[in-house]
């Protein structure tokens, strides 16, 4: 009787589990836009998961608070649907496809990295909903055909760039010898393919090539090479773990290099967590909150970064900004496309022209945005140790001049 | 008889249909028929044979990576799919993605048994804990050599061909659910045939004592080796189909996600009963309910709630599911309790 009982009670349980979760809400109720985003709340991506999410959310109440998004006269509020892929493609591609034919949702925001918007963006494709993500940055996304995926930052294999031609220029125009170690996944090695390609340009030559882990927390072993050989650039890049590591190992080891080059390194919050020992890095950013652009919800960057940190207790890593900037590229398309359905608000998307906070925003045939440089910055030190990331190039935006090559250890 | 005919029928029907009632659901219902035929592979091995592997996902991701390498490699050049970057674009058209899969999929399951019998005759002579965590070092060798093969996109990872456009929105879905649904029933009706020979009772013979067994003239490494090729085909055939379904690999978080995927088919064959034929099939329908559960329920807290699972499998379940009925039933497995001897026994005790 009593087994009859556990029986009956577990499978109710089952029943009541599915009848939930199929409750079905549909793309817009009564005033609301509901978008759909799995995003890395746990697992490697998570910290860069919770910038995304903020910067998402940043953009939502400021929109709501300044009267939501007008569509066919009427008034609208956005609200979004999280689910945690836990930095796992195949979560991601499973929760994509949950939100949709589950949730029923729309329209999509996309997650953190480039590998879990590979992971979605088919999903999103096979049934024509329309993804603006903002965390997608390799180059391999956009020469998949895909018709409903736009992406509001520049493709990753421009990332370095900029760094490995300002080296070659402070050289006097001949190739420099690059040392390189890049994490094994799909953005990290996009950015390696960049480098690659400005290497061959510049004539440059390429002398160590080393592939670093996931969850990377050490590199010793590249850097005892870069001791050796004496490189002119360090380039490394592997999300924010990889920045963090890079700079405690360099400062341990004590690593002359005359240039370093990384990515993440504001998401790392490197100049607060390493102080002056990140000095005189290098790093490629979508944004930097110096940059001269304007709308009408942020203001501008610097307006921005003061809000922002005001609601989340510290400054906006550039994965924020671009997150929030995709919430304005929404709204903008709905309100040009005058209704809700998928494939004209695709097409309004598709024929994005705007300025944000952010960048400008429009967007090629392959859905990344073309109209917005990367920039970079160099961590700068002042003598009482308070560090800050200062624009270096392009020309327009900088607002400090580069530092090379990097004062030795013995001399710091 | 009787009885056990209908239960197939109805299981039979179910699945048949369940797509169509639950077409929400057709996802997470093809990854049921995939986790059940991961946990109904490991048993084979860990709880039939005794071997204790974490090794199984080595086969799972190597199935997976050759499925849909197969598929590209057949009609495209591989290297141009996969390369970083690539500018060229190439669309599978129906009739070469169906051929492609097919010939993937056979690929994918004879390829890691083959595999499984070359490991298996050097490594199969490692006894208990020693075998275990030998085979715990495979999958995390494998995430990390594929991840620096370039051919199969090393790092970037490898993007599965996309579905062809054919039929309804809905097609690919079912496409996938039935394709594991029938690799499902194939893989438990040719173990439920193998156990009921000679060779399960070898295999037991080995998981009770190895070396009496082998004093009994039983080559127990010709035996441990087939089990293991056995256990490598179906799982090859798992991987294959996983891949397509999920349509990006990623050499250490999809394809050898020991962390994951390794841990949970043992997981599911442990909480539905080691060495049964049905214990894998519940555990694993079991914990992805749960699992789903707590992902809707606990965000944020789904691994807290799926740890505490886990203890609670262990402590009140030590025997698993069908372990915990056949102690509640004997008589419906077909044991004869005397109750006088039980009570002597409890007595002597």
């Amino acid at each position: 009787m009593k087994i009859k009982n556990i029986i009956i009670t577990f499978v109710s349980a089952i029943a009541i589990l599915f009848s939930t979760s199929v409750v079905s809400l549909a793309k817009v109720v009564g005033d609301k836009i509901i978008l759909g985003a799995a995003i890395s709340l746990t697992g490697k991506y998570s910290s860069n998961g919770v910038h995304t999410q903020n910067g998402y959310n940043m953009a939502v109440d400021r929109i709501n608070s300044m009267g939501g998004v007008k569509v066919g006269g009427k008034t609208y509020m956005f609200d979004i649907i999280y689910y945690d892929d836990e930095s796992n493609p195949k979560r991601a591609a499973q929760l994509a496809e949950r939100l949709i034919s589950q949730d029923g949702v729309e329209f999509m925001l996309g997650p953190y990295s480039s590998g879990l918007t590979k992971a979605i963006a088919p999903v999103t494709e096979k049934y024509g909903v329309p993804m603006v993500e903002a965390n997608g940055a390799s180059r391999s996304l956009f020469t998949k055909g895909y018709k409903y995926l736009f992406a509001v930052l520049a493709p990753a294999n421009l990332y370095l760039d900029v760094a490995i031609r300002t080296a070659v220029e402070l050289n006097g125009g001949k190739g420099v010898r690059i040392a390189q170690a890049f994490e094994q996944d799909a953005f990290s090695q996009d950015v390696r393919l960049g480098i690659l390609d400005a290497a061959k340009d510049t004539g440059s030559k390429i002398i160590i090539d080393d592939k670093l882990p996931k969850e990377l927390n050490d590199m010793a072993a590249t850097l005892a090479k870069v001791k050796a050989t004496k490189p002119d650039v360090l380039v490394v890049s592997g999300h924010t773990k990889g920045a963090l590591t890079a700079i405690r190992q360099i400062a341990e080891m004590k690593v002359d290099v005359p240039m370093l080059a990384m990515t993440h390194c504001d998401a790392a919050k490197l100049s607060k967590q390493h102080g002056a020992n990140s000095q005189y890095a290098l790093c490629a950013s979508q944004w930097h909150k110096t940059l001269t652009y304007k709308d009408d919800f942020f203001t501008d960057g610097m307006t921005y970064d003061a809000d922002f940190t005001k609601e989340f207790g510290y400054a906006p890593p550039y994965q924020a900004a671009e997150s929030s900037a995709a919430l304005l590229v929404f709204k903008d398309a709905f309100e040009r496309a005058g209704s809700f359905d998928q494939k004209k608000v695709r097409d309004a998307l598709a024929a994005t022209n705007m300025q944000t906070f952010y960048g400008n925003i429009k967007f090629a045939e392959g859905g990344q945005n073309v109209d917005k440089p990367m920039v970079l910055f160099q961590v700068m030190c002042d003598d009482a140790g308070k560090c800050e990331n200062k624009v270096v190039a392009p020309l327009k935006w900088a607002s400090a001049e580069l530092i090379h090559p990097i004062p030795k250890w013995s001399d710091r | 008889m009787n009885k056990n005919i209908i239960l197939y029928a109805a299981i039979l029907i179910f699945g048949v249909a369940a797509p169509f009632v639950f077409p929400a659901f057709k996802v997470q219902l093809s990854i049921l028929c995939i986790l059940i035929i991961l946990a109904i592979t490991w048993n084979v091995q860990g709880g039939e044979m005794g071997y204790n592997t974490f090794g199984n996902i080595l086969f799972y991701g190597l199935g997976m990576y050759l499925c849909a390498s197969v598929q590209v490699g057949m009609f495209f050049p591989l290297a141009e799919w996969t390369e970083g970057g690539g500018e060229k674009t190439f669309v599978h058209t129906p009739a070469q993605f169906f051929q492609g899969f097919a010939v993937g999929l056979a690929v994918a399951a004879i390829v890691p048994a083959i595999v499984a019998g070359l490991i298996g005759y050097s490594i199969l002579g490692l006894r208990g804990h020693y075998f275990a965590i030998c085979t715990l070092g495979l999958g995390v060798a494998a995430g990390e050599i594929s991840g620096g093969i370039e051919i199969i996109g090393a790092g970037q990872g490898f993007t599965t061909p996309p579905f062809p456009k054919v039929g309804s929105l809905e097609a690919r879905g079912e496409f996938f659910y039935f394709c594991s649904f029938a690799v499902l029933i194939f893989t438990f009706l040719a173990v439920k045939a193998i156990y009921s020979t000679r060779f399960k009772l070898v295999l037991n013979a080995i998981r009770d004592n190895e070396d009496k067994a082998e004093a009994m003239g039983i080559q127990t490494m010709k035996y441990k080796i087939i089990g293991w090729m056995i256990s490598a085909f179906f799982c090859g055939l798992a991987g294959g189909i996983m891949g397509g379904l999920v349509g990006y690999i990623d050499s250490t978080d999809v394809a050898f996600d020991g962390r994951e995927m390794g841990v949970f088919m043992v997981l599911m064959a442990i909480l539905g009963g080691k060495g049964t034929l049905w214990g894998p099939v519940i555990g694993a329908t079991v914990f992805h309910i749960f699992k789903e559960g707590f992902w809707t329920f606990f965000l944020g807290w789904q691994y807290v709630a799926l740890g505490v699972l886990i203890v609670v499998i262990v402590i009140y379940f030590p025997e698993g599911i069908m372990g915990w009925l056949r102690e509640k039933y004997p008589e419906r497995f077909g044991e004869v309790v005397d109750e006088a001897d039980r009570k002597a026994q409890v007595e002597l005790k």
